[in-house]
């Protein structure tokens, strides 16, 4: 594991770090220096799974294991340290599949709602999208109207997570190669919830224990988030609220305003911020935060629900996950909004110590000591009123202690694989041609995912910014989701003016005549089937490969901490991607577990996992990926140009 | 438009500047490309064109030579 010594490289986090400490309040960043991660359970060698335990199975430190020591290392029951090793990475990615998969039930149920006429204010925003799936899933278009077709869509992939035989209808979306990979080895997902739900008995004490074999229905279930669960959120929330498109706004707590009702909207799924933000331009609302004191209402994004809010309004971003406790020590913040995922429970404690409401909206997610103030989509305009007459009401509860860092900078966002494909060729030949071609003539070197979330146990954001900035300098074109696209943000690698400053000449020529920044932003960490689609569509276009391993690319978490982020590796590296992890990594208990993800999975899947927390290795061993990718393609030197005269043409012929 | 005109031996060439507005584009509907799609006619269009890679009716690149999925 990676020792830290400076706690983030972000001056406004830095600041209230500072702040946090003068003022004697606990955050997460003091938390993390004073308890060290438990080691054993750090390496996946604690099996807690029957009360005959928890038993501890680590490998002897300081030495090579003997075989006899190796034989003793066992559970009470006799469960190996692969079998133990594999059977918590397989609950990480069945924990993180479940999280995505319900976010996609949820985004599914309000769809349908939507296209029923039963929540009002809500209305289908994205006809193309709609009729996108139409096509994918083979609805009848003609002449219906949208709520009719979306009723359809919503039905059908409703029953996606319920599914028990066949396979996800998304998985056709894949190269025909890859398909082909999934079918031979068993692993095509058939329903999210069914490879959730056996992944869980298949770990339950004394089922599966062939570590392999627990490795194999891992890749299923994180096939059924990647190409199940996240994509059906992303599809549905496109059609409700709009298919991104690039957008200006600005990053970090600078965007927080000392006049105003600061509200911050925090977690992951969107419908409840989108209609917060509609309902915030309201006048009688802001009349009334003036009748409190305020010049008006200020809201700004906090994690993934920031990157769907964004996207589509242009709502600054207050900071990533390591920062939702921070915005809170500015004392500028009357209420901190909540639903699900990444939402830390030491905000409660943090607002104590100022006036800030956390305010819990989500049926799921409750924390003792917050406010709760249900979000019901069947009443979204009153719910999300309500919501915004809290935070005012707070307002003038605000006390002395206020302090809002001055750093904020500009970023544009909003880059779905649509809009790519648009803006490299325009409305009447949308493209990924133009990529692909740049690839092959070496301007760019290849491509690289760059996502995850933030970790206090290593230099918040250090490992994302100087890793990007490794890969773009060494034309790697980067595409970004989550609390990664928002450390780069900050760093300002989120402009187009960063080609020029921070890219190798080739990929800074790319960025220059398309007009795009050198690491695209695509959205919240749902939306990372957006960067499959991305990489489909390049093999698709052809001239970099039959197959999504075949492309120049790889992908990496260097700041991960959630189980979501295990499942997202999972599905990329079961689609053939080279995946990189920092931090550390939970099967290192068993060599054999660790090789059969770090090795032996490439000749099964054509990708891989590696582990590496610096950012300079990582940022080797992608490159190094890359090039040996384009080797096989045969596009790894510059080919001399030959033109034919007519007596060159006759002797080919003549052949 | 052109900026200035350039000589070069006997010829003159009209040398074209910046062909974008200045300033940041303003507003939540600035930028976004899918509203220039008018109509269903329109929107199904560009998806069997510029979405060919998952609905064009003729297909090319990589996948050409194998069976259809």
């Amino acid at each position: 594991m990676a020792e830290k010594e400076i706690k983030s490289i972000d001056p406004a986090t830095v600041e209230m770090i500072e702040k946090a400490a003068s003022e004697g309040v606990s955050i997460a960043f003091e938390r993390a220096g004073k308890m060290t991660a438990c080691p054993i359970g750090a390496e996946g060698s604690c099996c807690s799974i029957c009360a005959m335990g928890p038993c501890r199975v680590p490998l002897p430190r300081g030495k090579e294991e003997t075989p006899e020591e190796k034989k003793k290392r066992r559970g009470v029951c006799g469960a190996t340290a692969e079998t133990i090793a594999a059977r918590n990475f397989v609950r990480k990615i069945a924990a993180g599949t479940a999280s995505h998969g319900d976010h996609g039930r949820e985004v599914a149920k309000v769809f349908l709602e939507v296209a029923r006429g039963e929540a009002p204010g809500f209305e289908i925003k994205d006809e193309q999208k709609l009729l996108q799936l139409a096509l994918d899933l083979g609805v009848n278009i003609g002449n219906r109207s949208n709520k009719e077709i979306a009723i359809d869509v919503g039905e059908i992939l409703m029953k996606e997570f319920g599914k028990q035989e066949g396979e996800l209808l998304m998985l056709k979306r894949a190269p025909i190669k890859r398909q082909e990979i999934w079918r031979k080895l068993g692993v095509a997902p058939r329903g999210v919830d069914r490879e959730v739900a056996e992944a869980m008995h298949r770990t339950h004490m004394g089922c599966d224990q062939d570590y392999q074999d627990l490795l194999l229905h891992g890749a299923r279930a994180a096939l059924a988030d990647g190409w199940g669960g996240s994509m059906i959120a992303t599809e549905l929330q496109d059609i409700l609220f709009g298919t991104p498109s690039p957008v200006a706004s600005q990053i970090n707590l600078g965007v927080l305003k000392e006049d105003e009702v600061n509200i911050i909207i925090h977690g992951h799924e969107p419908y409840m911020a989108e209609m917060i933000a509609v309902v915030a331009q309201d006048p009688e609302l802001i009349a009334y935060a003036k009748s409190k004191g305020a010049k008006g209402i200020n809201l700004a994004g906090m994690c993934c629900t920031a990157n769907e809010i964004l996207m589509r309004h242009g709502v600054p971003i207050a900071g990533n996950f390591l920062q939702q406790e921070l915005a809170i020590v500015t004392g500028a913040v009357e209420a901190m909004v909540v639903d699900v995922q990444c939402i830390m429970q030491g905000l409660v404690e943090v607002a104590r110590c100022y006036h800030t409401k956390v305010i819990t909206t989500d049926r799921r997610a409750k924390i003792e000591g917050a406010t709760h103030i249900e979000f019901d989509e069947h009443k979204a305009v009153e719910s999300a009123k309500a919501v915004i007459r809290a935070a005012i009401d707070n307002f003038p509860n605000r006390g002395d202690k206020v302090r809002i860092p001055s750093y904020k900078t500009d970023i544009i966002a909003g880059f779905s694989h649509e809009t790519i494909n648009y803006l490299l060729g325009g409305l009447f030949r949308a493209s990924y041609r133009p990529l692909n071609d740049n690839i092959i003539n070496g301007r760019i070197r290849g491509v690289a995912g760059v996502v995850g979330c933030s970790n206090a146990r290593v230099t918040h954001d250090d490992v994302h910014v100087t890793l990007v900035k490794e890969l773009i300098k060494n034309d790697v074109l980067v595409v970004e989701t989550g609390c990664a696209a928002m450390a780069c943000g900050k760093a300002g690698l989120l402009v187009p003016e960063a080609a020029a400053q921070y890219a190798g000449a080739g990929l800074a020529s790319v960025c220059e005549a398309v007009g795009i920044p050198p690491v695209l932003h695509l959205g919240a960490c749902i939306d990372n089937s957006r960067i499959l689609m991305a990489a489909t569509a390049m093999v698709k276009d052809g001239g970099l490969g039959d197959d999504l391993s075949d492309l120049p690319v790889a992908g990496a978490a260097p700041e991960w901490m959630s189980e979501k982020a295990i499942a997202i590796g999972q599905y990329f590296v079961s689609s053939g991607v080279f995946t990189v992890f920092g931090v550390t990594w939970p099967t290192t208990g068993s060599k054999a577990v660790t090789d059969y993800l770090f090795k032996d999975m490439e000749s099964m899947y054509g990708g891989m996992w590696a582990f590496e927390p610096d950012p300079m290795k990582i940022a080797k061993l992608m490159i190094d990926h890359i090039d040996k990718k384009r080797k096989a393609l045969g596009i790894d030197k510059a080919r001399e140009r030959v033109l034919y005269d007519m007596a060159m043409r006759r002797e080919l012929e003549s052949v | 438009m052109a900026d200035k005109v350039e000589k070069k031996g006997n010829k003159t060439a009209e040398v074209l500047g910046a062909t974008y507005e200045n300033g940041k584009p303003e507003g939540e509907e600035m930028g976004k490309w899918r509203q220039k799609l008018g109509n269903r006619e329109e929107k199904l269009k560009y998806l069997k064109t510029g979405e060919r890679y998952w609905f064009g009716e003729e297909w090319y690149g990589s996948e050409k030579r194998k069976n259809p999925a």
